[in-house]
């Protein structure tokens, strides 16, 4: 069995360096991220999931992850919005928010293998000259025990996270 | 009397960890541990799973480095299926190793230890940071990033997903890899190369300002275990276990990696979840060996590719045949990033790489089975048992980080004994601490099998266990 290729397949190193040279940014990009053995945890990439079969996203980038990683900067740096789907643990179980960072500053030493929103944010401004507006969906978690399983409270989530993605997408007119 | 300093939690390391460090009377620095202080049991959870699960199961234990489960878990149960994979289905897991060790290792230079390189070690944690890094030198801030996305790209082309990759199976791969693909990966070949050898070039410039540095920062004699193809060349995938000593007399050589359990031990010690290896012929605590990028580079005669083996000879004519400062993981860890993007080519350009035979097909031929391939940190050995259903009824992991357990307690006890003179904790102890472990790279997440992302603390602490002073960022 072969694999198709994937949207967005080109050479991505010599790349780099052209981009942001005065191309504004475009685009939605939708990253669910989190552990999927870790119950709970795994909301992102489940509603990352969905969301990918969604044709209400058609032509929306959308990723499921484990963690965020400093290369999502040169992907955020050529939309003009990413949205971030993440777990929570200080909403109640099974509570959706929607809610933009403040984009203060960010503190690399907080940095371990993963980076975290404002690092993304950070990076793809000062190495390509342009950052997204980010938003973030949370849902707020009822067990992060291990299992691969959503707990009920946060499986019942789902559908809300979905439609505010949509709603998101929907408000730039890209869907 | 005597004190203990602790660093809790270090920073730009993956997992939770804690450093003590323990004084006398006399204020002088007489141990120190590297705590590691989460715990996942993925051992554990595992049991009772249908053993043709565990690689797509054990890719999940990281985000950084699922690969390299994936391969060593995906041997393992070759082991138990009694078959090898096709030639080319081993040809293709070798690119996605490769790949992993690419993203992996440009994650460790580019955006966790350049920072310090690029503005010493007592610079303000505000700025010595990847940020600080993308301001003050884009270029190489950039060049981390494309060889990341680089190697994850190939990743998730071979592999089916960049994050937790599916197409490695037992038996082989599960896709015959595509013309489009493979000269895709082989249109972005020269690109790496030479963001790589940028960074070489800037690191051999700027390496002799730490001259001083590396000769206190981990430096010690040890042994150091890798493996080797039949050449005596680098082997990312396989080959044999060659465990060399300080002066690079073979300790061991063409051992057969499913026999490690004959010559590797593990000791637990109270104070950590990160288990301790050690090499058995010599005992523990002083079968003290090293693993990752440093180690392929002293157990090897080559790497094995013309630009890698180029700069090997550079290196070894700088800092020996066999370096023994974990300083110089930084170098060998951009040596082995070349040598892998090299190898990545010569393997693509193969006769057979397009063909339909990926995968070899069997049932469970054996109840235990023994996986083992280097990880970008090192060798890791995956090694399972399973009933006559192929349920998994035991599993083992000796990972990387393990390895290295010792060798970062001894590196962490030298940089103490230079930096800590007094009853309380300055930053540049704690900077050089904390950076001396991230030589090593270690990914706590593997290492404890725990779940999620760490942080880290340094507590001194007196004789009697009083904490006399404690920093954490």
């Amino acid at each position: 069995m072969t694999r198709p290729a994937a949207a967005g397949d080109a050479p991505v190193v010599g790349a780099l360096g052209a981009l942001g040279a005065g191309i504004p940014p475009v685009g939605v990009l939708v990253v669910g991220y989190g552990n999927s053995l870790r119950t709970d945890d795994g909301v992102g990439p489940a509603v990352a999931a969905r969301l990918a079969a969604d044709s209400r996203l058609g032509g929306v980038d959308v990723r499921a992850m484990h963690q965020l990683t400093p290369e999502l900067a040169f992907d955020a740096s050529g939309v003009s919005l990413l949205v971030l789907v993440d777990a929570s643990a200080d909403l109640p179980a099974g509570e959706v928010a929607v809610f933009r960072p403040d984009g203060g500053s960010v503190s690399g030493e907080v940095m371990t293998h993963h980076v975290d929103p404002s690092g993304i944010v950070a990076l793809a401004r000062e190495l390509w000259g342009a950052a997204p507006e980010v938003v973030i969906v949370s849902i707020g978690v009822s067990s992060l025990d291990v299992g691969d399983q959503l707990s009920p409270e946060v499986q019942g989530a789902v559908p809300r996270a979905i439609e505010a993605v949509v709603a998101l997408v929907e408000e730039r007119g890209h869907a | 009397m005597s004190q203990t300093i602790v660093i809790d939690p270090v920073t730009r390391i993956e997992g939770h960890s804690r450093i003590t460090i323990q004084l006398d009377d006399r204020g002088e620095v007489v141990d120190a541990h590297f705590h590691v202080t989460q715990f996942r049991g993925f051992e554990r959870i595992t049991q009772g799973r249908p053993v043709h699960e565990m690689p797509a199961l054990m890719a999940r234990i990281c985000g950084i480095c699922p690969v390299s489960h994936l391969i060593a878990s995906a041997k393992a149960v070759d082991d138990i299926m009694a078959v090898e994979p096709t030639p080319t289905g081993a040809d293709l897991r070798r690119v996605i190793n490769l790949g992993q060790i690419v993203q992996s290792n440009a994650l460790s230079f580019f955006h966790l230890s350049s920072p310090d390189l690029l503005f010493g070690f007592d610079a303000d944690p505000a700025v010595r940071n990847i940020i600080g890094v993308a301001r003050a030198n884009p270029g190489l801030a950039k060049d981390g990033i494309g060889l990341r996305k680089w190697g994850q790209q190939i990743i998730e082309w071979l592999g089916g997903k960049r994050i937790h990759p599916e197409g490695i199976v037992p038996g082989g791969v599960a896709f015959q890899l595509t013309p489009e693909v493979r000269d895709r990966i082989l249109a972005g070949v020269p690109e790496a190369i030479a963001a790589v050898e940028r960074a070489i070039a800037w690191y051999k410039t700027d390496m002799l300002r730490w001259e001083e540095e590396a000769s206190t920062f981990g430096n010690f004699r040890s042994a150091f275990m890798g493996l080797v193809d039949r050449q005596g060349n680098v082997d990312h995938y396989g080959g044999w276990l060659r465990v060399v000593d300080a002066d690079g007399h073979f300790l061991a050589d063409k051992v057969d990696p499913r026999t490690f359990n004959d010559y590797i031990g593990e000791a637990v010690e109270p104070w950590s979840y990160l288990k301790s290896t050690y090499w058995k012929p010599m005992g523990y605590p002083d079968g003290l060996y090293r693993v990752g990028p440093l180690a392929r580079l002293n157990v090897a005669e080559r790497t094995g590719t013309p630009r890698a083996d180029e700069e090997l000879e550079k290196f070894r004519w700088r800092v020996g045949r066999i370096a023994s400062s974990s300083f110089h993981y930084h170098y060998a860890r951009l040596i082995d990033t070349l040598h892998a993007i090299e190898k990545i080519e010569q393997i693509l350009r193969g006769p057979d790489i397009l063909s339909h035979h990926v995968r070899s097909v069997a049932g469970i031929n054996r109840n235990e089975g023994i996986g083992v391939s280097e990880a970008p940190r090192g060798t890791l050995m995956h090694h399972y048992k399973v009933d006559d259903n192929g349920l998994v009824e035991w599993v083992n992991l000796v990972i990387a980080t393990g390895h290295n357990n010792m060798a970062m307690n001894r590196a962490v006890l030298q940089v103490a004994r230079k930096h800590v003179k007094a009853d309380r904790l300055e930053e540049a102890m704690l900077n050089r601490v904390e950076a001396v472990i991230r030589c090593y790279d270690p990914c706590l997440s593997c290492s404890t099998h725990a779940l999620g992302q760490m942080a880290l603390r340094v507590q001194l602490l007196a004789p009697g266990g009083a904490v006399l002073d404690e920093l954490a960022r």
